[in-house]
């Protein structure tokens, strides 16, 4: 269920955005998690995407250019852009000549958010929430006690 | 230069209506009034897919968009120049902004075959813009010049002619593929329902058609034009060699929907939504005189486009690729 809503996130921005040919989501460190593709093999991809996100982050930080935003390829066929989704996973959109990658950075920020929160199961306005928000509180003791299922350990009482 | 907006009204969603006629009358609007004006630089276009209009004394050289193919494209994706003879063209003579005439020296390409394929890829770049949706149109300073313009300038009102009739002819079309929404799928069957023998460029056409491309992508793919390639997709889809399976939905623009109404992008002094060619800014070009209007060239902007498009439903969301796809501009 979670991997349909993930698809359609995906689909959802190759239909907002002209260009967009295929699009996969990644691991950080290069696994296919979801592929909307048919011209690219998503696991190399993936794999591929991971290397050049850490480089080009490390590159940013080298030029001092600040916090990375995108990191983009250009071939005579078109493009490949790849963009961070949380901590923990990228997304890569490759599009044809015609792709404008401005709209697509612009679209793209809400598709990363919508991804972030489906990947990690919480709003990120929640989770970061005000202090005096209820929900948001209750919403963190559920993260602790998912994390601390995760790594066999006893779960904290509520 | 301060660039001047003009707004639209809030915009139906494009399913809803025919969009075709009333991006296609605001960039009249805009154009004409550049060439009443002799405006040089550019016309933005913001939209789906928007575009940049280059203007040199009000007519146009060059139109880059995401809605089709530019000359490069098409020169070398259609094979007329080798990819490796373009990227060298283009490494001794793009700064210099002398790709043009490199590319007629080197020999890769005659100057009237050049001149066409121009004039082709600039009628079929307007017909992308101008048949999709346009929220608001800005002249401002060209900051970077286009890579082929044309070295004779079209005047707007051939320009918007053209565009007028091509989307008069799709409009008219009994099976109608949408450039930049319908994703078309190849009949399993196409190949041998036409005796395993297939019309010169329907093969490749078929080989592309997988559901998930418009006209207008696999006019990037090809290197053909949009306008062509829908109007070849129409003709498909009618012998039943391809069908709509999905639709690429558009959403109507966000932020004209919030500020058409009370729009501070509209100059004071305009109380009407689209700008008189005076307002636009103008270029201190010593001894030029403004044009008389245009209005013997042309037409009143689509009035016969929107009468066609009356004739059609409108409503239909589905995406199913039914029969109603035809009532689409």
């Amino acid at each position: 269920m979670a991997g349909e809503a993930l698809l359609a996130e995906m689909e959802a921005l190759r239909d907002r955005v002209a260009g967009i040919t295929d699009t996969a989501l990644a691991t950080r460190d290069g696994l296919i998690i979801k592929a909307d593709t048919v011209d690219v093999d998503p696991d190399n991809i993936a794999a591929m995407a991971a290397a050049m996100i850490g480089l080009a982050r490390q590159m940013a930080i080298e030029a001092g250019r600040g916090t990375l935003h995108e990191a983009v390829a250009r071939g005579s066929g078109g493009y490949v852009a790849t963009y961070a989704v949380g901590t923990s996973a990228l997304l890569v959109v490759v599009g044809d000549a015609g792709l404008d990658v401005t709209h697509l950075y612009r679209e793209s920020r809400e598709t990363v958010e919508k991804l972030n929160q489906l990947i990690t199961g919480t709003d990120r306005r929640q989770r970061a929430g005000d202090a005096r928000n209820l929900p948001g509180r209750d919403l963190r003791r559920r993260d602790l006690r998912f994390e601390a299922g995760t790594y066999g350990l006893r779960p904290t009482p509520p | 230069m301060e660039p001047t907006k003009q707004a639209t009204a809030p915009s139906q969603h494009p399913d809803q209506v025919p969009v075709a006629g009333a991006g296609y009358d605001h960039i009249a609007r805009a154009l004409l009034a550049c060439e009443v004006e002799r405006l040089s630089g550019v016309l933005r276009v913001t939209g789906e897919p928007g575009g940049l209009i280059h203007l040199t004394d009000g007519n146009v050289t060059a139109i880059e968009t995401a809605g089709a193919p530019g000359p490069d494209l098409i020169l070398v994706r259609s094979g007329r120049i080798p990819e490796a003879s373009w990227a060298g063209t283009f490494t001794s003579a793009a700064a210099g902004g002398r790709m043009a005439s490199e590319l007629i020296e080197r020999g890769l390409i005659g100057e009237g075959e050049l001149e066409a394929v121009l004039r082709i890829a600039l009628a079929d770049a307007m017909f992308a813009v101008a048949g999709g949706r346009v929220d608001e149109t800005a002249v401002e300073h060209a900051t970077t010049p286009s890579l082929l313009p044309l070295e004779q300038p079209a005047a707007p009102g051939w320009l918007l002619f053209e565009t007028s009739r091509r989307l008069q002819v799709l409009t008219g079309a009994a099976d109608l593929v949408r450039h930049d929404r319908d994703r078309v799928t190849a009949d399993p069957a196409a190949r041998s329902a036409a005796g395993g023998v297939l019309p010169s460029g329907q093969a490749e056409i078929i080989a592309l058609a997988n559901g998930r491309r418009t006209a207008r992508d696999m006019a990037f793919i090809l290197g053909r034009g949009v306008y062509s390639l829908s109007l070849e997709l129409s003709r498909m889809r009618a012998n039943s060699l391809v069908s709509i399976t999905s639709r690429r939905s558009i959403a109507p623009a966000r932020h004209a929907r919030q500020q058409a109404p009370q729009s501070t992008e509209v100059p004071a002094n305009a109380d009407q939504r689209t700008a008189k060619a005076s307002d636009l800014p103008r270029r201190h070009q010593p001894g030029r005189q403004p044009r008389s209007a245009p209005a013997e060239i042309m037409p009143p902007p689509s009035s016969a486009l929107l009468r066609l498009l009356r004739l059609f439903p409108t409503g239909d969301r589905d995406s199913s690729g039914s029969a109603d796809a035809g009532a689409e501009t």
